[in-house]
């Protein structure tokens, strides 16, 4: 008897503690078809940003998510130093990369421990949170917050990082690698892990490029697309890092590349650690913001960020607008999900890493 | 074999890793922001602090008879992003690394960082301007600390004269 139902999932649960509405068509075990319903935590974000001045904007931009919660405030700041024509100094450019890749660290980790948490196996999901803890402590101690950075400004970054900083953060990074090491190699080998999010949620090459996905999802595809090579900002055309990409484009390929990336992260704070440039951290003084527009772009741990700002030349923007790496990605699931089994449901939602959050701001 | 088995077993030997709050301290960084601190004796009243203010946390309140200004921080509506901080001009406000900010709600409007600032005089006419502390006389009116002390008036005349004095002085040596 084959009979096809509307199987209702949401508006809360699926796979993070976030709410999106899934319909999904049903016959017996298998997913036919994916209808999504966003927009049940809209918090009017945008329209907040008007009403607040430049500098309010930075800490309001950082709470949007809280774990890009350095991507968003950077990408702000990058937007208004671009159109004001702010000089950001050299080392408060490496400043800024190496909060960011901590920050992504810590983000692909919880989001590959959330993943172990999904196919049942606990205790891989308290590991990997607990390897997390490294960057999570790293953060506390550099920045004086486990989440929320605080760390950029407009014309440069609020926090330095002197010598005594920079020995700390090492040692966490020291730390994490074998960590790292041995953490990828369970996530890699171990046969739940591989029974169950091998081969699952796939998505091909001319997939991806078709919906346009961004971040590990494109990269896990094939589509080796990091803004930080292809249009680099900050200080990253001066680091070595490999783009990490990876063909089998499933669960288990992007939980794979996610550790990979983290890898990557960690040599690339240290390259920044390494060559770091003397000198003043923020440019000095206020400077007015003129009419007019323009937009940035950085890499959040989740794929490709853009921030589009108008201002008018008052000191609160015209029109602030973001467009968030999810965006983008969730459109894809309803290929990623045809013909998956409904058990494997929450896990290929965490594959593309969503971001309720950052998406209905 | 199951990867996971050693790290399992090393874990268990290991026991907890989580800090034993209640019955010990748990441990706070030196750059931790806490509930933020303000210092009456370096405030210049600016302002700035609630310009950049995302949280609308800090007041600032024109005393009745007009001899100064209340300054309030609520912690309750604060957000520790330490905006404040680290636009004060003068470092009267600074993030402690106190976290115990539990309170009761009946506490919640009295659960603030209150602090009263007297207006300063001017030392030509003595009226009323902002508070000039000499901590702050000594870090921002270094250069010109005569005119760092005198209302917007007494600054405007005496910048005058200066002005008048130098191009009387240089039309003199011309002669």
């Amino acid at each position: 008897m084959s009979e096809t139902y509307t199987l209702p999932i949401g508006p809360l649960h699926v796979a993070l503690e976030e709410p999106m509405y899934f319909d999904i068509k049903v016959e017996g075990e298998t997913v036919q078809g994916v209808e999504l319903a966003a927009g049940h935590v809209h918090r009017g974000m945008e329209a907040l940003a008007m009403h607040r001045n430049y500098f309010q904007n930075i800490t309001l931009t950082e709470r949007v998510c809280s774990l890009c919660s350095n991507s968003h405030p950077a990408t702000f700041c990058m937007a208004v130093e671009n159109l004001a024509g702010i000089e950001v100094p050299m080392r408060a450019q490496y400043l800024r990369v190496i909060a960011d890749e901590v920050k992504r660290i810590a983000s692909h980790l919880f989001n590959v421990g959330i993943m172990a948490h999904l196919t049942g196996f606990d205790s891989l999901f308290m590991h990997a949170m607990e390897v997390r803890e490294l960057m999570q402590d790293a953060k506390e101690g550099v920045y004086g917050n486990r989440m929320n950075l605080g760390q950029c400004t407009i014309g440069g970054t609020r926090t330095d990082i002197d010598a005594d900083i920079a020995r700390f953060l090492r040692g966490q990074l020291e730390a994490l690698k074998p960590q790292l090491a041995e953490l990828y190699g369970v996530f890699e080998r171990d046969p739940l892990i591989r029974t169950r999010t091998r081969g699952i949620g796939l998505l091909s090459e001319q997939e991806a490029k078709l919906h346009a996905v961004v971040g590990p999802v494109a990269r896990a595809s094939g589509v080796a697309y990091d803004l930080r090579r292809k249009a680099p900002y900050a200080a990253y055309d001066e680091l070595r890092f490999e783009v990490q990409s990876d063909t089998a484009g499933d669960v288990h390929s992007r939980a794979l590349l996610r550790l990979r990336e983290a890898v990557e992260s960690i040599s690339i704070v240290e390259q920044c650690l390494d060559q770091m440039p003397e000198g003043p951290v923020k440019s000095e003084g206020f400077v007015a913001v003129p009419a007019g527009e323009s937009v940035a772009r950085t890499e959040a741990p989740r794929g490709e960020l853009i921030y589009y700002l108008r201002s008018d030349g008052s000191d609160t923007p015209q029109r602030l607008k973001w467009r968030v790496p999810t965006y983008m990605n969730w459109e894809a699931l309803q290929v990623m999900m045809a013909g998956c089994q409904v058990a494997d449901i929450p896990l290929i939602v965490n594959s593309i890493d969503p971001c309720i959050s950052c998406t209905e701001r | 074999m199951l990867p996971f088995l050693k790290i399992m077993v090393r874990n268990l030997l290991q026991g907890p890793s989580t800090d034993p709050f209640p019955f010990a301290p748990a441990k706070t960084p030196a750059r931790f922001r806490g509930a933020a601190v303000h210092d009456s004796e370096k405030c210049i009243l600016c302002g700035i602090c609630r310009h950049v203010c995302a949280a609308g946390a800090i007041q600032l309140r024109a005393a009745e008879d007009g001899s100064g200004m209340q300054f309030m921080l609520w912690h309750n509506s604060c957000v520790y992003c330490g905006m404040c901080a680290h636009y004060c001009p003068t470092g009267a406000l600074t993030m402690s690394d106190n976290w115990h900010l539990s309170h009761l709600g009946e506490d919640k409007y009295t659960f603030s960082e209150d602090s009263f600032v007297p207006f300063g005089e001017c030392a030509q006419c003595g009226a009323r301007i902002q508070p000039r502390p000499n901590v702050i006389v000594e870090k921002l009116g270094g250069r010109a600390p005569d005119q760092f002390l005198l209302c917007p008036k007494c600054k405007r005349e005496s910048l005058v004269k200066h002005a008048s004095d130098t191009n009387l002085s240089q039309f003199r040596e011309k002669q």
